[in-house]
């Protein structure tokens, strides 16, 4: 088990799953009956680096507390993706910092399709930053207060 | 109808289609007749997720008609449920909440479209292996997700569109490049499957590197004779062409019509060569023979072995002088110097890339390597025990056979940092190479047949003698007297020249299988088993786009889900280009991409799934931002629109054969003109409202 939410904790984690790599990888864990904390969505994508910096902050601003890019990393199906990935997130990072959003909060990170360890450790290791910073409300309202 | 939460796309605007007027903005609505599918899995699921809960929310929810659980949604009965909805109720979108959909969307899409619905206006929700299976001891917490899952699946159906696949003529002819075991084997299941084929080889002669070998294991299997039949049977084709010397220098297009520029040099030397060894034995060029990995000497007109494929010296333009002697010794018949090389175009609906490998070349100095002649490689090792080769088959230095002979493994694989230095291409190959140890297995096997008095040391750090029929090289080379000894992961074995003393070689291990210790191994011989290197094939990666691996093996797009194609639709790998593979692996890897290519090319058009980019140009302003940011040729480009009559504005069109639907160009697009069909920005924006919608209250493993 990965992490086991409180029964005060009320948040919320998002894992951005790519549909060639971390998803059949998060399938897995799931097969194995690995658990992990049930306040995890799992939304499938070709390829994160689709998403806008402005994704990323509609999902805080929504009461999403906690981001996984589960990516395929640099086994990426699409040429050079996984760069202009990663050299998206210090931009997403600057908006979130710029609105009082702990930058812990948004993770970019290779999971494969048989990675199941791999997928518990992110989940457990973003769950206690969750539990450590409680929900994003609460940083977002203190910024703009 | 209710309002639609994005802003209106234009589907048409996505095709490659000449350019359109903008269209009308028609006013967007959300789909208000969602039927939902709730599975129970026999169990699976409604053992921990409430199913009638789950069920009950999503009937309450905007735009939903029908909500059910039935217990197989995949069963005949949940198909027949679908179908009935949507002829009864007039659903206009599907979702089924089950297992992942890995296993049944396409079968989900079919049900729609038995129902008179397009396909792409199902959407699935994976409560299975994402919620009751992950989250078994959390029932009312799964209950909560699937809920949470299916209202994100109802917001982002309601915004779907239906979809077309997008579709080319098909150009039924495939293009093999490389003329080795694989492209050959590629080659002839095309050709046998009626396609049209053309087979290029760089280098003058087919075979590729099986052709260095006396017998390929496990079947032991003379190795020319082996290629040779292959060979003949891929020249009886009617419908193959074979050229030789000949590399891709252009390539444009897409899967089912690619168009490839061929550059062919020509071999200098014709039929009408009568005495071939007297013009052989007349050029005065002396280099390294590449065919028994440098340890002989060829002319710069040769013939790697006799009968080989073609039949037939050719001439090796980088080191002929052009002196003519051969030509004198051929009485000026069937050689020609001319050396300028012709292009041809053809055309093709898929490519079998089959480029081979190279094998790992040590640094100088590593165990001792280009410091003695004593110190060689294995195939060099393998060109001296093949009857045929260099020597006669025999294994000697300098007359004489060696006494003792270390066998080292893993050279060049296995790489770990701070252990070992990188290779001379600075990289570390951190893979193993997987058919070293058997190999270096027969060859033990073969020197203790052929010289029993010769004692052979063989050090290991694993031995991987993993396939089908391979483990019994290792207990033969144990029965036959073979010492192993083990070193440890960490630990290299040295190797010293030891001069003056009775053997000139030194080798030094710590031995795990006695406990650590130091052994000195003194020996005439040591032979390094070198590792499977991917080949620099940087022209054809540019020109395709194909995705390399941090390995430099081009990447396969999955290993199980789909084996042997690389993510350029119509781009199909076979054998060492993708991976260190043996030879039956390879042939095995290659007649899996013949076969897909041979379904891909079936019909009269290439079917592609439509998730693929698509403009708005109501909104694009024609900046250009986005074909900075798409790295594939041809996937989107500018192009003029007449905004309003006489108006000719530039604006971004998608041309939905070349794009790959990955996306990068999205977040490039300043005013969001872009989205990829199916995975639209607002359609994911929609599935995270409806996630936060409601408040946790399960929370905890309740
Ligand atoms: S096959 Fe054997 S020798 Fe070759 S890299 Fe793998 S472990 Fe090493
Ligand atoms: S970036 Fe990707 S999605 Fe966009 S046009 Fe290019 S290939 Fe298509
Ligand atoms: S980046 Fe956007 S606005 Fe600019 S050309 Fe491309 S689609 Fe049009």
């Amino acid at each position: 088990m990965a992490g086991t939410p409180t029964e005060t904790q009320a948040t919320r984690m998002l894992v951005v799953a790519t549909l060639l790599c971390s998803y059949p990888g998060i399938d897995a864990t799931g097969q194995a009956h690995m658990e992990y904390p049930p306040n995890t969505y799992v939304i499938p994508t070709p390829d994160p680096v689709m998403f806008p910096e402005s994704f990323y902050l509609h999902c805080f601003e929504k009461g999403i507390d906690g981001i996984l890019i589960a990516s395929c990393g640099t086994d990426s199906p699409y040429e050079g993706s996984y760069e202009q990935l990663a050299a998206r997130i210090p931009k997403v990072y600057a908006q979130m910092k710029a609105r009082g959003i702990s930058i812990r909060r948004l993770k970019l990170t290779a999971i494969c399709s048989v990675c199941t360890k791999a997928f518990l450790k992110e989940v457990s290791d973003m769950e206690a930053v969750m539990a450590e910073l409680g929900p994003v409300s609460g940083e977002m309202t203190a910024v703009t207060a | 109808m209710a309002e639609r939460r994005s802003k209106p796309k234009n589907q048409a605007a996505t095709t490659a289609a000449a350019p359109a007027t903008p269209p009308e903005v028609v006013l967007p609505v959300l789909a208000e007749k969602v039927g939902v599918y709730i599975c129970h899995c026999g169990g699976n699921i409604s053992d921990v997720v409430d199913v009638d809960k789950v069920a009950t929310e999503a009937a309450g929810l905007d735009g939903v008609a029908v909500a059910r659980h039935i217990m197989f949604m995949c069963s005949d009965e949940g198909q027949k449920a679908i179908v009935d909805d949507i002829q009864a109720l007039g659903l206009d979108r599907v979702v089924v909440a089950a297992c992942t959909p890995k296993l049944h969307e396409a079968t989900f899409r079919r049900v729609l479209q038995r129902g008179g619905m397009n396909p792409y206006l199902f959407l699935p929700a994976n409560i299975r292996e994402q919620a009751s299976w992950a989250h078994p001891h959390s029932p009312k917490a799964a209950t909560e997700k699937a809920s949470a899952l299916v209202r994100a699946a109802v917001a982002k159906a309601q915004m779907l569109e239906p979809l077309e696949k997008v579709r080319v003529a098909a150009v039924h002819r495939a293009l093999v490049i490389g003329g080795g075991v694989a492209g050959l084997r590629a080659a002839l299941d095309l050709a046998r499957q009626g396609l049209g084929v053309t087979l290029v080889e760089k280098s003058p002669f087919l075979g590729g590197r099986t052709t260095q070998l006396h017998t390929v294991f496990p079947t032991e299997d003379p190795a020319r004779l082996l290629v040779h039949r292959l060979i003949a049977e891929v020249k009886a084709q009617p419908n193959l062409t074979i050229l030789t010397e000949t590399e891709v220098v252009a390539l444009t297009g897409y899967v089912g019509d690619f168009t490839v520029t061929l550059k062919t040099t020509p071999r200098g030397v014709n039929a009408e060569l009568a005495d071939r060894q007297a013009a052989i034995a007349a050029c005065p060029i002396s280099v390294a023979n590449e065919f028994d990995d440098g340890i002989s000497k060829r002319r710069a007109i040769y013939q790697p072995y006799p009968g080989s494929e073609p039949d037939l010296p050719a001439i090796d333009w980088a080191s002929c002088t052009r002196c003519g002697d051969c030509v004198t010794a051929a009485g000026g018949r069937g050689i020609d110097l001319k050396s300028d090389p012709i292009e041809t175009t053809i055309e093709t609906g898929a490519i079998v890339v089959a480029t081979g490998f190279d094998h790992y070349e040590p640094r100088v100095g590593e165990y001792g390597y280009a410091t003695s002649p004593r110190i060689l490689t294995l195939p060099q090792v393998h060109r001296m025990l093949d009857p045929e080769g260099p020597t006669g088959g025999r294994l000697e230095i300098d007359g004489r056979v060696p006494r003792s002979i270390a066998m080292i493994h893993c050279v060049g694989s296995r790489q770990i940092e701070d252990v070992d230095e990188p290779g001379p291409d600075g990289k570390l190959h951190e893979y193993c190479s997987r058919v070293c140890c058997t190999a270096t297995l027969q060859a033990a096997n073969q020197i203790r047949q052929k010289y029993p008095k010769t004692a052979v040391y063989d050090l290991y750090r694993d031995i991987r003698t993993y396939g089908r029929d391979q483990e019994p090289y290792y207990v033969d080379a144990s029965k036959a007297g073979v010492v192993f000894m083990r070193f440890a992961n960490d630990a290299r074995p040295t190797v010293e020249l030891s001069d003056g003393a009775d053997f000139p070689l030194k080798v030094t291990v710590t031995d795990t299988l006695t406990f650590g210790t130091e052994i000195e191994v003194p020996v005439d011989l040591v032979i390094l088993s070198v590792g499977v290197m991917p080949r620099d094939v940087t022209g054809l990666i540019e020109m395709t786009h194909a995705p390399v691996g941090a390995d430099g093996f081009l990447l396969e797009v999955h290993p199980k889900l789909r084996p042997v194609e690389s993510a350029i639709p119509g781009l199909l790998l076979a054998g060492t280009v993708q991976a260190p593979m043996d030879v039956t692996e390879s042939t095995s890897a290659a007649s899996a991409a013949a076969a897909k290519v041979t379904a891909l090319l079936a019909g009269d058009h290439v079917e592609m799934e439509p998730f693929v980019a698509k403009v708005d140009p109501s909104l694009c302003d024609g900046c250009g931002l986005c074909l900075d940011a798409c790295r594939y040729a041809g996937a989107i480009a500018m192009q003029e629109v007449e905004i309003e009559e006489g108006v000719l504005e530039k604006r971004a069109y998608v041309n939905p054969v070349a794009c790959k639907g990955c996306g990068a160009c999205v977040p490039s697009c300043p005013v969001s003109a872009l989205d990829v069909a199916g995975w639209e920005i607002d359609q994911y924006k929609a599935m995270i409202d409806a996630i936060t919608a409601e408040p946790l209250t399960a929370g905890a493993r309740s």
